[in-house]
């Protein structure tokens, strides 16, 4: 299925006032923010997307694909699923072991071909999760051992690699202490829809709008300026040196020079 | 009226969706049941917060299941006004399920617990699944879970539930809403384990004069027996024989030692 277009048609907030957003539409190529407090709505926004809701949540909102109501086999079926999910959630609850686990998780998603096929996507997704965080996962470590980082960095690799979906949902991506950067890589792909709920100011300017929560509702839609986008990439450099430090911390070294040149990164 | 029965593993949100169901539903005229083993108060919140009529129902020393089963003609009688008359049972050893066919079939499911192949009749004889604490999880192993329940259950309804925040609730009041009208003479889904009433022979029927009959037969046949659980019959116990002959699947006969019926 073709995804032109997602439209968010408005809903209630917390309380049960009627969300003055109007009809948001996103289109195929775009990456939209989430932003606002804690506790104002933007995971409950991932979830109706998610779930494609059309007035049976409590927010009431309706989720349109292509300016219809989706299918009843979009919303269920993991084979026709066209929303990939990267919850806030650091630990895997299943008893099994990685390469069991992405077996399953393959032939849930209907990409079972050859056995052969099978085992290098598997390989793929542990290289591709083994570039995101520092210790390395095996295929035969239990799902329920590995680390905060390593699960969230086998969920991003999973998600990129095994749901393939065309419209993407990620929820604070930046908690796990893992390569944020080169995750995005991973998952941010041409021609797919983005949504990105992120308290990081890099991340929250460096989309093409922005959708404030508050209250539970949508209290704002603002489009990236370039003046904006422009400050994002000072505040890459600033990042990328505070980086650079904490792998040199990391590292073991001592840290004497302090750099004062910032230059933007595009 | 309509019989819509809840059951689940304790502590899995049967109590929490039902709240949010009962709110859906608010302006139908509602009667809730809990059956419980040993104590509840559930009956009095939720009575005190929809302000509908309420009962709780405690098994005690019987199997909470059986006990249901017993009661239920009894509910019944007294409910005869009501839109909906919502059960919610203990639920607890799995071997069975306290559904009925002529009503509504709801298993509240926790996705923490445990691979779904591992419940018995309580998932696989459900009208609707709702999956519950999926919040919990990543959306991967929720996909997993989910084609775990379609291998035990092909035909149910299955509803991504939140006992916190009652999502789900709207598309389970659909389902209540749209469950036929229950008639006289309920039967249970899947049958009972066997033990002391004529439920426990195999009864399926829910009605007095039937488990009646139906224990008696049995009581009479287990008098004639030797209670060795021997297995020369072909079953594992006395008791699984009873139902067998009484289920007309074998002949008394096969057991070795019985005596003659006067």
């Amino acid at each position: 299925m073709k995804i032109e277009k997602i439209s968010i048609l408005p809903g209630i907030d917390k309380e049960n006032k009627k969300e003055n957003s109007g009809k948001i539409d996103i289109f195929k190529g775009q990456k939209i923010g989430i932003v606002g407090p804690t506790g104002s709505g933007k995971s409950q926004l991932l979830y109706d997307i998610e779930k494609l809701a059309y007035g049976e949540t409590k927010t009431k909102r309706k989720i349109q694909i292509n300016n219809k109501k989706a299918d009843n086999q979009l919303k269920t079926d993991p084979i026709r699923k066209i929303i990939g999910y990267l919850t806030q959630h650091m630990n895997f609850m299943t008893d099994t072991n990685v390469y069991n686990f992405l077996k399953t998780h393959i032939k849930t998603r209907g990409k079972y071909r050859t056995e052969e096929e099978t085992e290098k996507l598997i390989e793929k997704v542990i290289n591709d999760a083994n570039t995101l965080t520092g210790e390395k996962i095996k295929r035969n470590t239990n799902l329920l051992i590995l680390s905060g980082g390593q699960s969230r960095s086998l969920m991003i690799s999973d998600l990129a690699n095994i749901s393939e979906s065309p419209i993407i949902l990620i929820d604070e991506i930046e908690n796990a202490g893992i390569k944020i950067k080169q995750a995005l890589n991973l998952l941010i792909k041409k021609e797919k829809i983005i949504f990105l709920v992120t308290h990081n100011p890099i991340l929250a300017l460096d989309t093409d709008k922005r959708l404030v929560m508050k209250n539970g509702g949508i209290s704002k839609n603002i489009s990236t300026s370039s003046k904006e986008k422009e400050i994002a990439s000072y505040l890459s450099w600033i990042d990328e040196y505070f980086l650079e430090i904490r792998e040199g911390i990391r590292e073991g070294k001592q840290i004497e020079k302090l750099k004062l040149n910032c230059n933007p990164i595009k | 009226m309509k019989i819509i029965i809840f059951g689940g593993t304790p502590g899995s949100g049967k109590t929490s969706m039902i709240k949010f169901a009962i709110q859906e539903l608010k302006e139908k005229n509602i009667h809730y049941v809990k059956f419980d083993v040993l104590n509840t108060k559930d009956d009095l919140l939720i009575k005190e917060k929809f302000n509908i009529s309420t009962e709780k129902k405690i098994s005690g020393d019987v199997c909470p299941d059986h006990y249901a089963a017993l009661e239920i003609p009894k509910i019944i009688s007294q409910n005869k006004d009501k839109d909906f008359i919502i059960m919610e049972t203990a639920g607890l050893c799995l071997r069975c399920s306290p559904y009925v066919k002529e009503g509504l079939a709801v298993n509240v499911l926790n996705i923490l617990a445990g691979n779904p192949s591992n419940y018995g009749p309580l998932l696989s004889d459900a009208d609707v699944v709702i999956v519950s604490k999926g919040d919990l999880i990543s959306q991967a192993e929720r996909e997993i879970f989910r084609s775990k329940i379609i291998e035990v259950n092909k035909n149910a309804l299955i509803i991504d539930g939140n006992g916190l925040t009652g999502e789900g609730a709207i598309d389970v009041a659909e389902k209540i809403r749209k469950t036929k009208e229950t008639k006289e003479n309920l039967t249970l889904k899947h049958s009972m384990p066997t033990a002391i009433c004529g439920y426990c022979y195999g009864n399926k029927k829910i009605s007095s004069q039937e488990t009646l009959k139906k224990y008696n037969q049995g009581k009479e046949l287990k008098s004639r027996l030797p209670n060795l659980n021997c297995g020369k019959c072909g079953f594992k116990s006395c008791n699984e024989f009873i139902r067998a002959v009484l289920d007309k699947r074998t002949d008394e006969n096969k057991c070795p030692y019985i005596k003659n019926g006067s």
